[in-house]
């Protein structure tokens, strides 16, 4: 039973990670800028959730509404503001990365300084577990959280292969000339990347609100699983990041069976070391070497 | 017009050498030799494969059958830093200078083979790169960053560090496209004067004038076959090829 | 007062030759360590329990410190540095993260949670350091020889080696460098000199628990490097100075509240490290210097 009870938190935690993965890896992915203040999208969509559902009281729909919001536009006034203005004139991957560290340090503070250093919990009606079995607890966000990945992935692949859009932002990964071919410019299409890669986590951070809590620097352990997602699941591979966050998240859980908790963590890492060794180019990856 | 046949040494052999990419076969049955003190000039359409053949040798990329043969020994698995400690050396069409580095830097480092974290030496070394800032005439440039260098002192950097290297084969890939008529006569000089020396030199130019003035042998290469090998007066007058070359085939 | 300054002098030491080891490789060599504090670490924890259980030389307990860190990046290093960049700051992120969860666990060697007390000081030719004044006269002393070492290599073959392949691995490879090696040694290089640091920390605090070795020190050591200037042989001194005199410096605005300066300090160099890297990426003594190409 023991083991069942991991089972369905490790869906649940597969299905977030999923969601948070495959945002880092949509934007690495197609502008090759890594965005470490993915987790800071992450922080302010869950804070803002929080502030306006468990503080201000206002209705969940609206709540939701206004973390997308604000994540969308940390995303693309990011992208807009920081990363456009360095990338034209140098655009290394070490300024880009420094400019991000910086944005999600100061993030994580403020969030810090504003709201409390410690964690926050938004309890909703469907948080409370119920015994499903004997020794067997599942509330029922567990059911909303993996069925709300599902339904963001399939609109994100329905995305991707049946829009013009879509279409085009594949292209972006693959070769960005090829796109001022159909008249779209590099730049734009680089906004609408942050916009959904942002998008996606709002959900996960929402649903980790209500399932384990928020606390300032949960943004680190979102781009650990990030990175560790994309490296795993592949460069490039939307699908393989989102899968790789599913394994991460079920092995994370699944190994309390026999280690501590604290160890859990190291587990994440432990995956990704023996891919780097073995299998950089990830499960689904292109081939990553110069 | 060069060195005598008996002494054209053959340095680098290729057999039968065949690479391809899931379907796409990008070197198809190619054998050639290059010979020392001779310049060689690879010419052939776009994507014909001619990089791809300069990565077969330099180990950037690995064959799919076939053999490199230098110095008479087989360059099987071996790593493109090693190639490089054997004798080879290429250039890179954007040319991939050391740009934060100065003139100086860029050749010295060449010449410091070592991993160590230090080595001897250095009283040599300076003298050589005074010889080779000569030759090119960047002795003026000596402490400018690469990055703040004009166009054809860029193209002659690249040539200063194959000259620092060593190397008994050069491969350089477009070197001397886009430079004006007086650089040019330079580095034709230039590669003359090392080709004189004993050097092995293989070139891919695009330019036919260039490839006229610069070559002792063309070889014309077409979706990864070695279409013709010879001298350039046979290759560049042969209607067949100027067809293929200019794209006129379906 | 002076009891205050020599404190900070001491401390000053030891970080700017983490923030130097750290430039060595992020700034000459191009690469990206998150993992720089666990080096630090590694080298406090090997002296104090050297020095505890074993001997309480100087020699014998930074030899080891510095051999353990070395060693142990290599570790890391080797299998890390075969692909790209991007994955090597994965992997220092991921020994960070492990590192902080060993020191906490492995009770036995590090005392677990609550650290190691009473680390003696340490003890060169006959002469025990226990005057703080002589103390600081080590320390600056340590600091010196491992500016010296950084210098020659930086200014030699080695530096030019680091530099050629951060301005072009692809051409450094081409031209005989042996990319991995070289990678490797300059990590171990950096770790090492880092476990010099923790030891001399480490026999000066007298008592160390995980706490100092986190990511949050990792990220400070970061932001010394890219604030005083990266790829310069001065910047990371500047930067340790600047950032270590910050807390201090807030302090003396009292309309700030005393419990948030940590947050604020934070947030400070977090806008610091954006606004340079839009507007002087070469950090403050490097100037607009521009970064790699190829």
């Amino acid at each position: 039973m023991l083991f069942a009870q991991l089972f369905i938190n490790g869906l649940q935690t597969g299905a977030l990670y999923a969601l948070i993965a495959a945002g880092f890896s949509l934007i690495f992915g197609m502008t090759r800028i890594f965005h470490a203040a993915h987790g800071a999208t992450f922080t302010i969509a869950g804070y803002i959730f929080y502030e306006c559902y468990s503080v201000l009281h206002i209705n969940w729909i609206v709540a939701a509404l206004a973390a997308a919001i604000a994540a969308s536009l940390f995303g693309v006034l990011i992208d807009r503001v920081i990363y456009a203005r360095i990338q034209k004139h140098e655009g290394s991957f070490f300024t880009v990365f420094v400019a991000s560290f910086g944005m999600a340090i100061v993030v994580q503070n403020l969030i810090a300084m504003i709201f409390d250093r410690g964690a926050v919990t938004v309890s909703t009606p469907l948080s409370k577990s119920l015994e499903m079995l004997p020794g067997l607890y599942v509330a029922p966000i567990a059911a909303v959280v993996v069925l709300c990945a599902l339904i963001f992935f399939m609109a994100l692949q329905w995305l991707l292969t049946q829009t013009n859009l879509g279409i085009a932002l594949r292209a972006l990964g693959e070769n960005p000339t090829l796109v001022e071919v159909y008249g779209l410019t590099p730049r734009l299409l680089s906004q609408y990347v942050f916009l959904i890669g942002s998008i996606l986590v709002v959900p996960a951070a929402i649903l980790t609100a209500a399932t384990s809590g928020l606390n300032p620097a949960m943004g680190n352990h979102v781009m650990l699983i990030s990175i560790a997602a994309t490296i795993v699941g592949g460069v490039g591979s939307l699908r393989g990041a989102a899968m790789a966050g599913l394994i991460l998240g079920m092995a994370e859980n699944l190994c309390l069976a026999v280690i501590d908790p604290q160890w859990s963590e190291a587990v994440t890492f432990v995956i990704l070391f023996l891919f780097i060794l073995f299998r950089p180019g990830g499960v689904y990856g292109r081939a990553i070497v110069t | 017009m060069t060195t005598s046949a008996v002494e054209q040494e053959i340095l680098l052999q290729i057999r039968n050498l065949n690479k391809n990419f899931g379907g796409l076969q990008a070197i198809d049955d190619v054998t050639m030799d290059l010979p020392a003190g001779v310049i060689t000039t690879l010419v052939g359409p776009n994507g014909a494969g001619k990089t791809t053949l300069f990565n077969l040798i330099t180990g950037h990329l690995i064959p799919s059958s076939g053999t490199v043969h230098w110095l008479g020994k087989p360059l099987k698995g071996v790593e493109p830093w090693q190639v490089a400690r054997l004798g080879i050396a290429r250039t890179f069409q954007d040319l991939r200078l050391y740009n934060q580095m100065t003139v100086e830097e860029n050749i010295m480092t060449v010449m410091e083979r070592g991993s160590w974290l230090w080595q001897a030496g250095r009283k040599a070394a300076e003298q050589r790169v005074t010889e080779i800032l000569a030759e090119t005439q960047l002795a003026d440039k000596r402490h400018e960053r690469a990055v703040d260098l004009a166009y054809a002192e860029r193209k002659f950097l690249s040539l200063a560090r194959i000259m620092a290297s060593q190397a008994k084969l050069w491969l350089l890939d477009e070197p001397a496209s886009g430079l004006d008529p007086r650089s040019f006569e330079r580095f034709v000089t230039l590669l003359r004067d090392y080709a004189k020396r004993g050097i092995t030199i293989c070139i891919i130019e695009h330019n036919l004038d260039i490839v006229i003035q610069l070559s002792d042998r063309v070889a014309f290469l077409d979706q990864g076959k070695l279409l013709a090998q010879g001298s350039s007066e046979d290759i560049l007058k042969d209607p067949h090829l100027a067809a293929i070359y200019f794209g006129e085939r379906a | 007062m002076i009891a205050y300054l020599q404190n900070i002098a001491v401390l000053f030491c030891i970080n700017a030759i983490l923030a130097l080891t750290l430039n060595f490789i992020m700034g000459y060599a191009g690469i990206f360590s998150l993992a720089h504090a666990i080096f630090f670490g590694v080298g406090a924890y090997a002296t104090a329990y050297i020095a505890m259980h074993a001997s309480d030389s100087l020699l014998l307990c930074m030899a080891a410190s510095a051999a353990i860190s070395a060693v142990l990046s290599m570790a890391l290093a080797l299998p890390a540095l075969r692909v790209r960049g991007e994955y090597f700051v994965a992997a220092s992120l991921g020994l960070q993260v492990i590192g902080v969860t060993i020191f906490s666990e492995w009770k036995s060697i590090t005392g677990g949670l609550g650290g190691m007390i009473g680390i003696p000081r340490p003890k060169l030719l006959g002469y025990t350091f226990n005057d703080d004044t002589a103390f600081l006269a080590l320390a600056l002393v340590v600091l010196g020889i491992v500016v010296g070492i950084t210098a020659l290599l930086v200014r030699g073959s080695f530096g030019r080696s680091l530099m050629a392949i951060r301005d072009s691995e692809s051409a450094a490879q081409t031209y005989g460098k042996h990319v991995n090696a070289i990678k490797t040694l300059s990590v171990a290089v950096a770790a090492g000199l880092a476990g010099v640091a923790g030891s001399l920390y480490a026999f000066y605090i007298s008592f160390i628990n995980v706490e100092s070795f986190m990511l949050e020190t990792s990220i400070l050591l970061m932001a010394m490097v890219i604030i005083g200037g990266t790829g310069t042989l001065f910047g990371p001194i500047v930067g340790a100075a600047l950032l270590m005199s910050l807390p201090a410096a807030l302090t003396y605005l009292p309309f700030l509240p005393p419990t948030e300066l940590g947050s604020i300090q934070q947030i400070i160099y977090g806008l610091a490290m954006v606004l340079l890297m839009l507007f002087r990426p070469g950090g403050l003594v490097g100037g607009r210097s521009k970064e790699k190409s190829a």
